[in-house]
């Protein structure tokens, strides 16, 4: 019962924020717009790729074949693996830092509970946050696919299946697990340096610096190069490769075939470590918000 | 003074901060019914021992018990019987103020809408209740303030600084309503930095510098350390000598064309008789009235500073 008023709580004070609200609809413009674009080009340009260089290569129709709604689930999803993570990051991070910039976590401190329920009940709200804005972005996605198929008369549902929609069910799936590390991170980050910068700061650091760190690693051979198979980046690219994008679409991230020539981990393997992770940051956000004294002024 | 019931005990209170000791040893006693002040100067440990009973800071040695409960260890069953504003109130600023009580009614759970609009109205923010804090001056913070001290109808009441940015309408109503808490059976822990203030509304008071509480009791018992009787004659010089002649007169001392005499005011006319007898007539013999802030500023040395 004090949870789910806890819960209640952080959900009245998200709903109520602005910034959840800029954060969704950056999420649905991203689609809308990355949607709009391809479908854009697909009418201009006969083909895509540079064949002298062996590189993929298809046509506009190709590409306007997969906007359709058979690819719109793995597409946004794609899409939300992205992007969509730096701006669960941003949620996740402002959801805790903000509360030290306010003062509010002494207010909030004397009257929840418990400490450990009132974070546990922030994780779980921007958990949940952060698992209806991947829902919306993919929405947002199928009605704008559905109107691409009709319009272009592609109008074939037949691929609808219970096999279908159970891969579709896995890939949503996928994406929430690989984008949770960056999201605990930031919220871990955020509550030991008590500002949303620091979570932001370290959770888009991790983002965009591990693969650069990782690729410096993989060149400098032995003992370095097998470390990046351990951290977040290329464990998530291993579980998001699963999610079946269709072809032509651009896929974001290395091949499957770039990821066997690292030698990195199994799925289930880089499953694991990812939840390690995962299990590593909340651990260390829950002991430092425990330990900590919420000092005067705001901070704490 | 009789007590009543007692709400909060500190037990050899003690905080270190590295080399710094916060807080050294505090000892208090809160009793409900009452009005208790707590003053100090800047960084003499105010706030730390207020968080330390509020549970927010954890002691280095030493407990704060708040009816009962180890604040330390266990205060969720005490927090929901105490309303407290620690320094600045801090409220989410893009909520509405009746937002932040709506909030803060949500976590604590079994609160109707109803108490948040008494409560928005006891504070005069009824009209702008359902404005943003962030647009909200100072003495409307305060307001909203203690507006959530109250909203759980609490038995111990923490106010820190209470009146600070209300204009005088708003001061006084504050200085009314803080007694007016005490004889609904709350008791009221008051730190402030406004002696008249804490004089005015104060049952008992403690005095705490540098960590360490240098000063306790009834106010009335602080103006009385050692009471005085303002004395004036044509010939203060004889006055003075005659003063110290006397065995249960305890000191003597020239202040501003007066002289004061360390001796109960209730041996008033005693002093007059034995001064006649010593052929010494006063012009005038009075209590020395004695503020707070001269006790304040006798006992640490130091001033008090907004």
């Amino acid at each position: 019962m004090n949870m789910q008023r806890l819960m209640a709580v952080e959900f009245f004070k998200l709903r109520k924020r602005m910034m959840t609200w800029v954060v969704a609809l950056l999420l649905v413009g991203l689609v809308i717009l990355l949607y709009s674009v391809l479908w854009n080009i697909s009418g201009r340009v006969a083909f895509f790729g540079d064949h002298h260089r062996g590189a993929p290569r298809f046509t506009g129709e190709d590409l306007r074949r997969a906007l359709f709604l058979q690819g719109a689930v793995p597409f946004s999803l794609a899409i939300v693996t992205t992007f969509g993570t730096l701006l669960a990051v941003i949620l996740a991070a402002g959801a805790i830092g903000s509360e030290y910039a306010w003062g509010t976590v002494r207010l909030m401190a004397t009257a929840s509970s418990g400490r450990l329920r009132m974070m546990a009940a922030r994780m779980i709200v921007v958990a949940l946050l952060v698992a209806a804005g991947t829902l919306l972005a993919v929405a947002v996605a199928v009605t704008y696919s559905t109107i691409i198929t009709v319009v272009s008369g592609g109008a074939d549902f037949s691929f609808i299946t219970a096999g279908w929609a159970k891969e579709q069910l896995f890939a949503y799936g996928r994406t929430l697990f690989v984008m949770a590390p960056y999201v605990a991170l930031a919220f871990a980050a955020a509550t030991v340096g008590r500002s949303t910068l620091a979570g932001v700061g370290t959770g888009m650091g991790a983002a965009f610096l591990e693969p650069l760190v990782s690729n410096l690693m993989r060149l400098g051979g032995n003992p370095w190069k097998s470390i990046p198979n351990y951290l977040i980046n290329s464990n998530a690219q291993v579980i998001t490769l699963q999610n079946v994008v269709p072809e032509p679409l651009p896929r974001f991230g290395p091949t499957a075939a770039d990821l066997a020539g690292q030698g990195v981990h199994s799925p289930a393997a880089a499953a694991v470590i990812l939840a390690l992770y995962v299990v590593a940051f909340i651990a260390i956000a829950f002991v430092v918000y425990r330990r900590r004294d919420i000092a005067a002024g705001g901070g704490g | 003074m009789s007590h009543g019931r007692e709400i909060l005990r500190t037990e050899g209170l003690w905080k270190q901060y590295g080399a710094i000791t916060a807080v050294a040893g505090m000892d208090l006693m809160v009793f409900d019914g009452e009005v208790f002040s707590f003053l100090g100067p800047n960084g003499s440990g105010k706030s730390t021992t207020v968080g330390m009973v509020l549970g927010l800071v954890r002691p280095t040695r030493g407990h704060a018990f708040v009816f009962g409960s180890d604040m330390a260890t266990h205060p969720w069953p005490a927090l929901r019987r105490i309303g407290a504003v620690i320094e600045t109130p801090a409220f989410y600023p893009y909520l509405s103020g009746y937002d932040n009580l709506r909030a803060l009614a949500i976590a604590l759970g079994g609160i109707p809408n109803t108490r948040i609009d008494e409560m928005l109205e006891l504070v005069g923010l009824r009209d702008r209740g359902r404005d943003p804090y962030k647009t909200y001056s100072l003495g409307m913070k305060q307001r909203l303030g203690i507006a959530s001290t109250l909203l759980r109808d609490p038995e111990l009441i923490i106010l820190d600084e209470p009146t600070n940015g209300l204009d005088p309408a708003g001061t006084r109503e504050v200085r009314e309503l803080i007694p007016e808490l005490a004889r609904q059976g709350r008791a009221v822990f008051l730190c402030s930095h406004l002696l008249h203030e804490v004089q005015a509304v104060s049952d008992r008071v403690a005095i705490v510098k540098r960590g360490r509480m240098v000063a306790q009791g009834t106010v009335q018992e602080l103006l009385g350390r050692g009471e005085f009787l303002r004395l004036r004659a044509s010939d203060n010089d004889a006055l003075s000598r005659a003063l110290g002649g006397i065995p249960w007169v305890t000191g003597v001392e020239r202040i501003d064309g007066f002289v004061r005499a360390a001796a109960p005011v209730a041996k008033a006319a005693d002093l007059n008789m034995a001064l006649a007898q010593l052929g010494v007539y006063v012009a005038e013999l009075s209590p020395w009235e004695v503020e707070l802030e001269s006790v304040f500023l006798e006992l640490t040395g130091e001033e008090l500073h907004a």
